[in-house]
């Protein structure tokens, strides 16, 4: 085994593994859904965000 | 934002010849990893060009993280001229990969993709397997993360 597969194996403990089976679960239209609408939330968040540092100034 | 569903549509509508890598491909073997950007390997065969310019063209593209205005024409030529293309489009980010480190050309790992329907076009995506294969070859620590999860994924479902 060479390095980089010991880190990788050190990662897999990390992994959240309830995730990986909720997405599992989901069909593939579904899962790549599932990252726009993340896309979608981050971006609304991060003009919350904006606005609210913009308003204490 | 990359509307992922919209890009792959538009692609499948102009029967674009691609297979979807990277983080996408990555989400629908079942990762929960968040990426920002559609990586496909395109065929450079003339026609599938022809069809890729009529897709993308008028969606604006443009050389992601470039100063605006620079003399940037998303036409045949140029995808003949280039091989691997970072643009932002009015759909959001997209990359053209002539070569993917690794797997080499759509010619070369088309026979490692899976087709599936997704938001109403066929598709080809990047099977698990060559998908960490590539990954693995491409040697960038900031990948060693998501393939511990794709080699969990590939364990559970035995790939």
């Amino acid at each position: 085994m060479n390095s980089v597969d010991q880190i990788i194996e050190i990662y897999k403990r990390d992994v959240d593994k309830t995730l990986v089976d909720a997405c599992l679960k989901r069909t593939i239209e579904e899962r790549i859904q599932a990252l726009e609408d993340f896309e979608t939330f981050l971006a609304e968040l991060r003009k919350q965000v904006v606005k609210k540092r913009d308003a204490v100034r | 934002m990359t509307r992922f569903g919209e890009l792959l549509h538009t692609l499948g509508a102009a029967k674009v010849d691609f297979i979807l890598v990277g983080g996408v491909a990555a989400a629908a073997h079942g990762s929960a990893r968040a990426t920002q950007d559609l990586d496909i390997v395109y065929s450079r065969g003339p026609e599938n060009l022809k069809k890729l310019v009529v897709a993308l063209a008028p969606l604006q593209p443009y050389l992601r993280g470039a100063p605006p205005g620079l003399p940037f024409r998303f036409d045949e030529e140029t995808l003949r001229q280039g091989l691997n293309f970072t643009l932002t489009t009015s759909h959001g980010w997209i990359d053209l990969l002539g070569e993917i480190t690794g797997g080499g050309s759509f010619e070369d790992i088309v026979n490692h993709a899976v087709a599936v329907e997704v938001f109403g076009v066929g598709c080809l995506i990047l099977d698990l397997p060559t998908l960490i294969k590539t990954k693995r070859a491409a040697g960038r620590p900031k990948d060693l993360e998501a393939l511990a999860e794709l080699e969990v994924i590939r364990d559970k479902i035995g790939s």
